[in-house]
């Protein structure tokens, strides 16, 4: 039975707007397919060149806090550490100041030396404990700064994921009509592809308390 | 002599990230950026440990632990996986395959190096 004219002209219009709807696609998503290429790329970039400038940096870091260590450790040791010098100092000059023949000036001397000791050795530690605290405190910093890096990889996981199914879809859309999957199957095809739980969640639209939670899985799992 | 470490990933600044952390406690390190790059590496030098990602293009991690285990010379050489990959089942894949641990990227330098420090001591 013909349609009538009204139904037709619907018809037309729809096909039109769907053809309309094919067209903005076809356009957009190579753009927006390039867009992601070039952050992506980008970002990459920017990460390695702040890499190259810190890898400069880094191993003087390790090693201040190494050699700061070392030297708190050496001053720190009981035999032959400059900590350990005042208490040797005293013990061997102890029988001399007790003897009853060391005149004033002697005594004043030997004093006077076991003071300067004190006094060198106190300086020594008061220079070396912040610096070791300094270094340590730097270190600490170094490696967070390690973990930020790392933040690049996964954004360029998550982009690298939406252009390939932005390639797809383009596919999809110049292909035949019928070989569009359903939403449903797209979905759920997009998500057996995520690595990380920020996408489940994403996907999912679930609320994270943490918008960047991703580091509550820092613990090493041995097998 | 220090200990040298095989890290395979993709990503060049996740690479120089594990180099760092690496060369600074003292291992030397080899790099490859897929499986079967890293696969050629293993061509009879000695490689103590791999450090491995698992989602690489041309041949991912898990194949890469699987083909490792079959070469005799490093049957027994310990994998960690290095990944963003949290899933249960996934680490049970890397287990099966015989990676010896797991470790969820954003990692800190400190537990790699720990966790390395125990796998080769």
């Amino acid at each position: 039975m013909p349609k009538p004219i009204s139904a037709v002209s619907s018809d037309e219009a729809d096909v039109h707007s769907e053809r309309a709807q094919l067209a903005l696609c076809a356009g957009l998503l190579p753009v927006w397919g390039r867009h992601l290429s070039t952050s992506r790329a980008q970002s990459e970039g920017a990460v390695t060149e702040m890499l190259q400038a810190f890898s400069d940096i880094g191993p003087h870091i390790n090693m201040a806090e190494r050699q700061s260590k070392q030297i708190n450790d050496a001053l720190a040791q009981p035999i032959g550490g400059v900590t350990g010098l005042v208490e040797a100092c005293e013990k061997a000059l102890q029988p001399v100041l007790q003897d009853g023949a060391l005149t004033i000036s002697s005594r004043s001397a030997v004093e006077q030396v076991l003071e300067m000791v004190r006094n060198a050795v106190g300086a020594l530690e008061q220079i070396s404990k912040p610096f070791q605290h300094e270094t340590q405190m730097v270190a600490e910093q170094v490696d967070r700064m390690y973990m930020g890096f790392q933040y690049q990889d996964r954004i360029s996981q998550m982009l690298a994921l939406i252009e390939g199914d932005i390639t797809r879809l383009q596919e999809a859309f110049a292909g035949e009509a019928a070989q569009v999957p359903d939403l449903a199957t797209w979905l759920a095809r997009l998500e057996s592809q995520y690595a990380m739980t920020e996408q489940h969640q994403d996907h999912r639209a679930i609320d994270r308390a943490v918008p960047t939670s991703s580091s509550s899985n820092n613990e090493t799992t041995f097998f | 002599m220090a200990k040298t470490i095989l890290v395979i990933d993709d990503s060049a600044s996740l690479r120089q990230v594990v180099r760092m952390a690496l060369t600074g406690a003292g291992y030397d390190v080899l790099e490859a950026g897929d499986g079967k790059a890293a696969l050629a590496l293993l061509d009879g030098r000695q490689v103590h440990m791999a450090v491995c990602d698992i989602n690489m293009p041309v041949m991912n991690g898990i194949e890469f632990v699987k083909a490792a285990k079959q070469l005799p010379a490093y049957k027994f050489m310990p994998i960690l996986m290095l990944t963003t990959e949290s899933q249960d089942s996934k680490k049970e894949e890397g287990k099966a395959a015989g990676a010896k641990a797991w470790m969820v990227k954003p990692f800190s330098p400190t537990q790699l190096v720990s966790a390395v420090g125990k796998l080769c001591p």
